[in-house]
């Protein structure tokens, strides 16, 4: 296994070397410029906002600098320790079962499945639903009176009397967990198995002849190998995790109460719903700040494993 | 109607191109000519056309303007999102929107609308029903012009009551006895149902019963009374009603439209919801309570006098304060709250209008059973005088939801409610 690393290193060395010429910098100016207008500047004017004093005027939004009032509003709202608290779980919990799933998945697509491409294209229809259409769906089939899960429940005799499924703090949670599970495990499913397909076939030859069995193969081969394209899923679906947005919004509005109010929902009901433009900048940027720490993290952990283990 | 429609298309076609061929041949710049065009933004009233019914009729008879239709999402916190983005950058359209009754303070406060009363004359606003220009007034100036208005309404299954004998109920003690005679009876799966998920619904719902009890969110001076015995009083009524099984246990995550498919399924005798439901009750796709509906002001606790509260709904006129065309804008309003307009409104649409003459014009009580009890409803708006509303709104639907679904006490969530109330009318989150 040690070539392929070796290739790795060759690859980064021939990128690293003697890449900066004044031209090529030149040349990636226009471009850098729009990237800078479209990103650093919102978060930038985000960042100023929530420092500041926000008044809607006849000629425009007013700032005026009002240091870290906004922050010490927000901390002092429960609502926003709720809503740290249920993104937290729902990031953490739908993270690692689509990954348990995804990776289930992917391997069973690799070794067993031969139309490869059919079943593929199949796992994708959850993930190409718009998520406002699916949970606008998931809500229909979980409604507490006329549902279709309710209807199973009760045909199945698990339950007597109606399920309300999203009018309970901790079965709405689970609701919204299993509605982004069922959405979103096919995306890493599918990055798992670019990941897997690209492990050579000679490796698995060798191990076989070196007398590994299925075990040693699947944590001494697969794993490792795949660590690159499981950091990359498991980067991609913390971030969208904790930004979730609208599965909430649609299936149950934040309720019951508002213990499934998410840390986006409470931003923009903070801005656009109650114009509190300071404090709902501040809980912006500070999703932004968790979500961060929280990458840099996973990515030291990732690191560590990639080149401690496998690079000697 | 629509041969003189076709008459004043043809007309007025006519005199643009006469127009535009003057100013061609005559070297006048052609915008001297052209009619002022005006953006009205609207989300959908009933979804048969109401809208654009009214503008053209309005531009038909109005050469000089055009107005032209922006039709808005149906959600109204998606449509205030994008209200508030695009007039607080200062956009000049959409010139008039409309806009929710509870939206005065708030959009008032943030520049958002304009003080109508500074502009139109005082004798304007004596057209409205009593109360109305009151709810659209913030510090001394009103800001909206009433469009239609819309309250809280009990609907009842006259098919079930007549067989069980019952007349209808006055009270809501009634309404339980009721329901538990018609539901041991097989009659009917559930007794009432009404709007209780988390959302500005079920503050128009809990300000009926809270109302009925004795209660008020704020007391004399501002201060926040909603922590009361009469409140706790509501609350453990409205509790019980899913406990008991009067309600389905799904009452907390019903808005108008889920409580409408229950009843229209036939699966609840009683129901509370705005005025559209009769119509809907009786022409809706798939009801199965066509004839069987009556409509009734609210009941209310025994030992109040008759009819209970009814939460005072409904949707303004505003004008964008960046507007280019104020006197076309007042214009359109002063057309769209008059005698013609307001009258379509109600025979076509079965819209209660909120021009007085127009309310109580035998004509239009005619039209259907609704507009007929309007006079009769004891109305109650919700406490929207303050900039903060929603998130007074957001502490109290977030807090009553809970103790509905049953994970806190009607008495904690009432002091969670009061504590919220108090955090946001002091600029908190």
């Amino acid at each position: 296994m040690t070539p392929t690393v070796r290739v790795s290193r060759t690859v980064r060395r021939r990128h690293g070397g003697h890449g900066g010429s004044l031209a090529g910098h030149a040349m990636l100016a226009p471009a850098l410029l729009v990237v800078a207008a479209v990103t650093l500047f919102p978060i930038g004017y985000a960042i100023d906002m929530s420092l500041s004093h926000v008044d809607l005027g006849l000629t425009g939004v007013h700032l005026r600098f009002d240091g870290f009032h906004n922050y010490s509003v927000v901390f002092q709202s429960p609502q926003f320790w709720q809503s740290l608290l249920f993104t937290v779980a729902f990031t953490a919990v739908t993270v690692v079962l689509e990954f348990a799933l995804g990776l289930l998945l992917a391997l069973l697509c690799k070794s067993w499945v031969r139309p490869r491409g059919a079943l593929m294209s199949l796992f994708l229809v959850p993930w190409a639903f718009i998520t406002v259409v699916s949970a606008e769906l998931w809500g229909y089939m979980l409604n507490g009176s006329y549902g279709l899960m309710d209807a199973v429940m009760q045909g199945l005799h698990l339950a007597q009397g109606n399920v309300v499924w999203l009018g309970t703090p901790t079965l709405a949670a689970a609701s919204l967990m299993a509605a982004d599970v069922w959405k979103t495990t096919p995306f890493v499913a599918l990055m798992l198995l670019a990941g897997l397909l690209m492990i050579p076939d000679e490796i698995y030859e060798a191990s076989d002849m070196d007398g590994a069995g299925p075990g040693a193969t699947f944590f001494r081969i697969t794993l490792p190998l795949l660590r690159p394209s499981m950091l990359l899923a498991l980067l991609f679906r913390t971030l969208q995790a904790f930004g979730v947005f609208d599965l909430p919004f649609v299936m149950t509005g934040g309720g019951p109460g508002s213990s499934t109010q998410s840390l986006s929902m409470l931003a923009y009901n903070a801005m656009f719903r109650d114009f509190d433009f300071g404090p709902g900048t501040a809980v912006a940027v500070l999703t932004v700040v968790v979500v961060f720490l929280m990458s840099l993290v996973i990515i030291a952990m990732f690191r560590g494993q990639l080149t401690g283990t496998y690079d000697a | 109607m629509k041969r003189q429609r076709l008459g004043t298309v043809a007309t007025s076609a006519v005199s643009v191109l006469g127009l535009v061929g003057m100013g061609l041949v005559g070297g006048l710049p052609a915008s001297a000519a052209s009619k002022v065009v005006i953006e009205f933004a609207a989300s959908p009233i009933a979804n048969i056309g109401l809208r654009s019914h009214l503008i053209s009729m309005f531009n038909s008879t109005h050469p000089g303007i055009e107005v032209k239709l922006i039709s808005e999402p149906n959600n109204t916190d998606t449509y205030r999102a994008q209200l508030v983005t695009q007039i607080s950058s200062g956009s000049t359209t959409p010139d008039v929107f409309m806009g929710d009754v509870i939206w005065p303070a708030q959009f008032g406060h943030a520049h958002l609308a304009l003080a109508l009363s500074r502009y139109l004359p005082h004798t304007f606003f004596k057209r409205f029903a009593p109360g109305l220009v009151q709810g659209a007034s913030y510090h001394g100036h009103v800001y909206g012009a009433p469009f239609f208005m819309d309250a809280g309404f009990f609907y009842y299954r006259k098919d079930l009551l007549k067989k069980a004998n019952l007349p209808v109920p006055h009270t809501w003690e009634q309404v339980v006895s009721d329901s538990k005679i018609l539901q041991s009876r097989h009659l009917v799966k559930y007794g009432y149902v009404f709007q209780g998920k988390a959302y500005e619904g079920l503050t128009c719902d809990w300000m009926e019963f809270m109302t009925d009890a004795g209660g008020k969110v704020f007391g004399p001076g501002g201060k926040v009374a909603i922590d009361s015995p009469a409140s706790l009083k509501a609350l453990t009524f409205m509790r019980s009603l899913i406990t008991s099984g009067i309600s389905p246990a799904a009452e907390t995550t019903f808005q108008e439209a889920q409580s409408m498919n229950v009843f229209m399924e036939g699966q609840s005798a009683f129901l509370r919801n705005w005025d559209y439901a009769y119509s809907l009750s009786q022409t809706g796709k798939g009801t199965k309570v066509k004839g069987d509906v009556g409509v009734e002001p609210m009941p209310t606790f025994q030992g109040q006098s008759w009819p209970g509260y009814s939460n005072i709904g409904g949707w303004n006129l505003y004008v964008n304060p960046h507007t280019r065309h104020l006197k076309q804008d007042l214009a359109f309003i002063d057309w769209m709250t008059g005698v013609k307009a307001q009258t379509f409104m109600a025979t076509f649409g079965s819209e209660i209008p909120t021009n007085y003459t127009v309310q109580k014009s035998p004509k239009v009580r005619a039209q259907n059973p609704v507009l007929n009890i309007v006079s009769k409803v004891r109305l109650v708006p919700r406490p929207s005088g303050t900039p903060a509303y929603p998130k007074v709104s957001s502490a109290i639907y977030t807090n009553i939801n809970a103790a509905l679904a049953g994970s806190v006490s009607p008495a904690a969530a009432l002091k969670a409610a009061a504590q919220g109330i108090l955090r946001a009318t002091h600029s908190g989150l």
